[in-house]
């Protein structure tokens, strides 16, 4: 008996002795895809490593970058920072990866900074916003970012709510580093340039609430004219599921805008019937963006058919265009060394879906906007879409 | 005693692992870091759980509050790593003090929930408190301890930072071990197996049960912080998710996978399952099946762990031998 685990056990210790796979004639080059991949957040990772996977597929299908193929490698980082730590230096020591692109929440991107900046690897965050990331005593020659920061997002926002003429405004955030940073970006951005308004309320439930209702109660108590929120992604589903019965929507005329891509496809398909429609939101990308340059009615075309989705998924884009940078800087640098590549990408422009894009020299950020505009019922589609969809380009508020 | 007994196995062990960096490659010294400092947790849990019968849930809390400990000290306060580690070591150990108390006028079923939810307290403390710990950002950038000096030795003086790192941490760890023989080894260690064995009968002897238990609890959560200490600066981070309970869970499976009956039983688990970790996932996203599909055939067929089927193997050669 005992004899036979010892043949059940025998396999896996050689498996774990076993050296990692021996290295391809024609070294490929190598980059570590840190991103959750399970759990609650897998719902935009996964898309989110798809984005990079068409863009490699492509890429490697045309004869790679200088002569080279790419080469990805994912690793589920399970939404959590010591998590994507872990598995980022196991990706630099171990598979010897020559750049790093991916996390994807706050608390990540800022982590994994830290362990690019010791080993001199180029990290390119495609989703994290958090200003930290790229603030002036965290940025070093490695980091940069792709997506927009919370600064960029909150003042966005505040110059849509400019023109609403709305004077008594209320807010609603999770009371953590992204909720308390595009909360304040937000309120500081809509005093500045319409000194009239009123904070009259602010709301911090804490990450992750399953009872919003004594927030909402509260919040309607004040009498708001409108609300700035940046309940995101799954939490808005639930918060939104408990604000419509109590009326919420409605009392406040759908003067509510959420930062945090809640009005992307992928939110507003999966709520139906029960999304607020009428609300204002915002999202990286939209497959039914007609007004889009036309580069995007392609990518948008090539993605449906990576992802055998008609209505192909909005965070996709994020991780395409960190790879478009990253590619284009190796051009650029004319090889994979860390320092070349890391000074290539400052000021760098490149073509992407959503047209000309630069990372400035001075903060390693791209000006990378996002799309927003009020939700509405198409009759050609079964859920709720934006419309009209306006593309809120941030270089004049990025500083 | 047999000529066996009298190899320094101990002083072995420390030299084989302090030549790990002397192979050149980065990522040994990365997972043999890993290994040490985890073996040290694991074996602190040990105390409890093989030593005293005691069957704590919450383990994580004392490793993640040594963590916070030093992290904080070194990178706010500036303190320097000499006095920055062994704080962790006595922060943890008065916290352990506070919950213990508590702790061990419970037993069994009960024990096991006041020490997770104590330990999801410190969670929840350690994630919602932004200005002192980072919140769920955590507090990346833990500097490491100033070992220039040793770049003045010959032989270690060409090796990376991360390669000192290591050399003080197996140092740190070897020491802690020595530490915690002596205690297991010392009539309080005998008192601590009386009670896992009977503690009804301890009481009627003569020992004072909870007291002897929570000087355990204390000894463990301080040696728990001390491993801690190390691990924020290994990670170059400390995170909340140090705390959370899947954390002390995974620092069970690795006793529970060693072989708690043994001394060095959880260190061998630890090195175990960090090892299969480390390559499995390489190959597939599907690691916690193949944990649970070992956990299952180890705890039927050898119910004392690896150490334990390692034992009985070396048991029957010698039978065979004699036979």
């Amino acid at each position: 008996m005992q004899r036979r685990m010892f043949l059940i056990l025998l396999p896996l210790l050689a498996l774990a002795l076993a050296g990692p796979p021996a290295a391809l004639a024609q070294k490929p080059i190598r980059v570590g895809f840190p991103m959750p991949l399970s759990g609650p957040a897998a719902l935009y990772g996964d898309p989110a490593l798809k984005g990079a996977q068409l863009f490699v597929e492509e890429l490697n299908a045309k004869g790679g970058v200088l002569g080279r193929k790419l080469e990805l490698l994912p690793r589920d980082s399970k939404a959590n920072p010591d998590e994507a730590v872990r598995v980022s230096r196991e990706l630099i020591l171990k598979e010897n990866v020559d750049f790093l692109v991916g996390t994807l929440t706050s608390a990540e991107g800022p982590a994994v900074s830290v362990v690019a900046k010791e080993n001199k690897v180029v990290f390119i965050a495609p989703i994290p916003k958090t200003d930290q990331l790229t603030a002036k005593d965290k940025l070093h020659p490695y980091v940069f970012r792709v997506a927009a920061t919370t600064t960029m997002e909150g003042r966005s926002i505040a110059e849509i709510v400019a023109k609403w003429g709305v004077k008594r405004i209320a807010t609603i955030s999770f009371d953590y580093a992204y909720g308390q940073d595009v909360t304040r970006a937000f309120v500081e951005h809509i005093k500045k340039i319409k000194p009239g308004v009123e904070i009259v309320d602010q709301q911090w439930p804490k990450l992750g609430e399953a009872d919003y209702r004594p927030f909402i109660n509260a919040q309607m108590a004040k009498k708001p004219d409108a609300v700035f929120s940046s309940i995101w992604g799954g939490h808005f589903v639930t918060f939104a599921k408990q604000a419509k019965p109590l009326g919420y929507f409605d009392a406040i005329k759908y003067n509510f805008i959420g930062a945090g891509e809640i009005a992307a496809p992928e939110t507003t398909k999966a709520m139906g019937a029960e999304y607020p429609v009428g609300i204002w939101g915002n999202t990286y990308d939209a497959f039914y963006w007609d007004a889009a340059p036309a580069a995007h009615h392609d990518y948008t075309a090539r993605l449906a058919r990576f992802l055998k989705d008609d209505a192909p998924s909005s965070w996709s884009i994020q991780t395409y265009i960190a790879m478009q940078f990253l590619t284009a800087a190796i051009t650029k640098a004319g090889g994979t060394d860390g320092d070349k590549v890391a000074k290539a990408l400052l000021g760098l422009s490149i073509d992407t879906p959503h047209g000309k894009m630069t990372i400035r020299a001075k903060d390693h950020q791209a000006d990378r906007g996002q799309l927003y505009g009020k939700t509405v019922k198409d009759p050609k589609y079964p859920f709720a879409i934006m419309k009209p969809l306006t593309y809120v380009d941030p270089a004049k508020f990025m500083d | 005693m047999s000529a066996r007994a009298r190899v320094p196995w101990g002083l072995l062990g420390v030299l084989a692992a302090l030549s790990v960096p002397f192979l050149g490659s980065r990522y040994y010294t990365f997972v043999a870091t890993d290994v040490a400092i985890l073996a040290l947790f694991a074996v602190s849990l040990n105390l409890l759980l093989g030593y005293t019968g005691l069957v704590s849930f919450g383990h994580a809390a004392y490793f993640g509050v040594g963590a916070y400990t030093t992290g904080l000290l070194m990178k706010k306060a500036g303190v320097p790593f000499v006095l920055a580690f062994p704080a962790a070591g006595v922060l943890a150990g008065l916290l352990a003090l506070v919950f213990g108390f508590f702790c061990v006028r419970l037993t069994k079923i009960y024990f096991a929930m006041l020490t997770l939810a104590f330990a999801q307290i410190v969670w929840a403390i350690c994630f919602k408190w932004n200005d002192l710990t980072g919140g769920e950002q955590g507090m990346p950038e833990i500097p490491y301890p100033d070992l220039a000096w040793l770049e003045r030795l010959p032989l270690v003086g060409e090796l990376r930072t991360s390669d000192h790192f290591y050399l003080l941490t197996v140092v740190l760890v070897a020491l802690c071990f020595w530490l915690l023989r002596r205690v297991v080894g010392s009539p309080f260690g005998r008192i601590l197996t009386t009670i896992r064995e009977n503690p009804e009968r301890a009481e009627f002897i003569g020992v004072h049960v909870r007291r002897w238990e929570l000087l355990a609890f204390v000894l463990a959560g301080a040696f728990a912080g001390l491993a801690g200490g190390l691990f924020g600066i290994f990670n170059r981070g400390v995170f909340p998710d140090f705390i959370y309970w899947t954390k002390s869970s995974e620092v069970l499976i690795m006793a529970i996978l060693g072989g708690m009956g043994y001394f060095y039983g959880p260190a061998v688990g630890a090195l175990v399952l960090l090892v299969l970790n480390q390559q499995i996932t390489s190959y597939t996203e599907y690691w916690p099946f193949v944990l649970g599909s070992i956990l299952i055939v180890l705890l039927f067929a050898f119910p004392g762990g690896l150490v334990g089927a390692l034992d009985a193997g070396r048991r029957r050669l010698l039978r065979l031998g004699r036979a």
